[in-house]
């Protein structure tokens, strides 16, 4: 790999939602990667990003539909009035 | 007096030629298989939408109900989950926002998060602090955010959705997916930030 292809703290900061998201091309995946390995200030804000996103996502999964909620779909669906109605 | 009118059938006594019948059970058995597997997600982008379970309940049955009429729309074997919850927003803003929220009038554009990072790296550089606050107050701060952040957030962070799935549910680019995202998550930080500071979790100012 070239210098000159080599992304600039600047560069990587731009990419970081994406690259966390996995939203890059391979290559750029990989020059982000680059980065992150030999530059301690982006590796230290990426590390920080992907383990807040890591526990918001963990947090906000913990929700599950109620079984009434279940139940009412599961009597609607077999009304034919209701589900053939408009 | 004349005598009444004889009472109208009950619809399902309705005899039924039986391929109508065959229909609407093959029918409702690959709504359920494509359609039923994604209420855990439909029911959270609901909860975060509408802000009261209540709410939520209603706008996931009327979702699933026109889902199930307009099911022979749906091409089978696409994208299920990001046909539902198109429908799923469009109840919601057709029916439910006007009455739930006013509109908001938030310039989004002026909106500069700042960066939680650069205050914590010294003390916490891994954001544990982010661990010990409860779930209740995570969701908080998201029913907090302004509503075009807030459904963003929700759909790449709480369903993992791609920013393609989640520009076309929204109907707006990509790249405003991406700019919402990261000023959504940036904000979300600093709420959380300055709850854990007020919590005594880490020392700081609040923003």
């Amino acid at each position: 790999m070239n210098a000159v292809d080599r992304y600039s703290c600047e560069e990587v900061f731009r990419r970081l939602n994406d690259y966390l998201d996995r939203e890059l091309s391979p290559a750029e995946m990989a020059l982000v990667q680059e980065h992150l390995d030999t530059c301690a200030q982006c590796a230290g804000e990426h590390a920080f990003e992907a383990s807040v996103l890591r526990e918001l996502k963990a947090k906000l999964r913990r929700i599950d539909v109620p079984q009434s909620l279940i139940a009412k779909i599961d009597a609607i669906l077999s009304d034919p009035g209701h589900r053939e109605e408009e | 007096m004349p005598p009444p009118p004889p009472p109208p059938p009950r619809p399902a006594e309705t005899p039924q030629p039986a391929e109508s019948v065959l229909a609407e059970a093959e029918k409702r058995a690959s709504f359920e298989r494509e359609a039923l597997t994604h209420l855990d997600s439909l029911y959270r982008v609901a909860l975060r939408l509408t802000g009261n379970a209540a709410e939520a309940d209603d706008l996931v049955q009327e979702t699933m109900l026109k889902a199930y009429r307009a099911w022979h729309q749906f091409e089978k074997g696409s994208n299920a989950k990001g046909w539902l919850l198109t429908i799923l927003r469009h109840a919601f803003i057709n029916e439910y926002r006007r009455r739930i929220r006013h509109p908001e009038t938030v310039d989004l554009d002026a909106i500069e998060p700042f960066s939680v990072f650069a205050d914590v790296q010294d003390e916490d550089p891994q954001g544990t602090f982010f661990d010990r606050i409860v779930d209740d107050e995570v969701l908080r701060a998201i029913d907090q955010l302004p509503e075009q952040f807030r459904e963003t957030v929700v759909l790449s962070d709480v369903e993992g959705l791609s920013y393609d799935e989640i520009a076309r549910i929204l109907e707006v680019p990509v790249g405003t997916v991406k700019s919402r995202l990261f000023r959504a998550r940036r904000m979300l930080q600093g709420k959380l930030y300055d709850y854990a500071v007020g919590m005594g979790y880490i020392k700081g100012t609040p923003k």
